[in-house]
């Protein structure tokens, strides 16, 4: 797997565009939703994200004629996905070791 | 008039981050901006984050420009986990109240100073910096000589 830090939002984040390429602001609504509002992303917070995933190529920028320029789509790249699956089956793992433990310590 | 306040911080970020993305970012602060609720609660909260978020994103930026995407010490900000000790604050402040009483104590003396005083001044601060660096120097050796230094702190955070 790549070496680059999934912070919540940045996950989030891709989790949103996993479904469909989306612009900022449907991000924005969709990680508030996501994530029953307790993650609240500003868009300083989330176009710093979306810069550092354009550079490491996981997501890409749609370029559409007819798109305004203050409202561009972004949607996941293969790479991109391939390296969410395997964050999630990271997490899904450490949910099950979790899951384990807590069931010892409990019997 | 918060927009214009909004437009004019994102001239924090570097040139080409600010041509790239901003207007979408003033297009999605207006979006968001017009869907806050209307009380006073949600209003402060929403322009606090977006303010402090422009500003550590802006801060964020012009560090990846050097670095690149994964700045090696912006991890402290993605590791929940990691914790300054206490002794950290109390060290802030001893610093921070030393600044403000040589800053007063600089501009005390300031006024009548003679070309002898300012080199006298000089040599003086040049001494007080050696002595300074060596006393760290020793410091940071013994704390490293019992494992307690940044660099052990730093090799728990990540394992």
């Amino acid at each position: 797997m790549e070496t680059f830090a999934l912070s919540e939002p940045v996950l989030l984040v891709l989790l949103s565009l996993a479904e469909q390429p989306r612009h900022g602001y449907s991000i924005l609504k969709d990680v508030e939703s996501m994530s029953n509002s307790r993650v609240l992303l500003s868009t300083g917070t989330l176009y710093g994200a979306l810069q550092r995933l354009l550079y490491n190529g996981w997501i890409e920028r749609l370029e559409e004629h007819n798109s305004p320029r203050d409202r561009r789509t972004y949607r996941l790249t293969s790479r991109g996905r391939r390296n969410l699956q395997m964050e999630i089956q990271r997490m899904r793992h450490l949910t099950k070791v979790a899951g384990l433990r807590m069931a010892r310590k409990e019997a | 008039m918060v927009l214009r306040i909004y437009c004019w911080l994102l001239w924090l970020y570097p040139g080409s981050h600010r041509d790239k993305f901003g207007e979408e970012m003033t297009c999605v602060f207006r979006e968001a901006r017009s869907t806050v609720a209307p009380a006073l609660t949600a209003k402060i909260s929403f322009y606090r984050r977006e303010f402090c978020g422009l500003l550590f994103g802006a801060l964020r930026a012009h560090f990846e420009r050097p670095f690149g995407p994964d700045i090696p010490f912006w991890r402290f900000y993605m590791q929940p986990e990691f914790r300054f000790p206490r002794s950290t604050v109390l060290l802030m402040l001893l610093i921070f109240a030393a600044v403000v009483l040589a800053i007063a104590e600089a501009s005390s003396v300031a006024g009548d100073m003679s070309g002898s005083a300012w080199r006298s001044l000089v040599s003086l601060l040049l001494v007080m910096l050696l002595a300074m660096c060596t006393a760290a120097a020793v410091i940071w050796g013994i704390l490293h000589a019992r494992r307690r230094s940044g660099v052990y702190r730093l090799q728990n955070v990540h394992s």
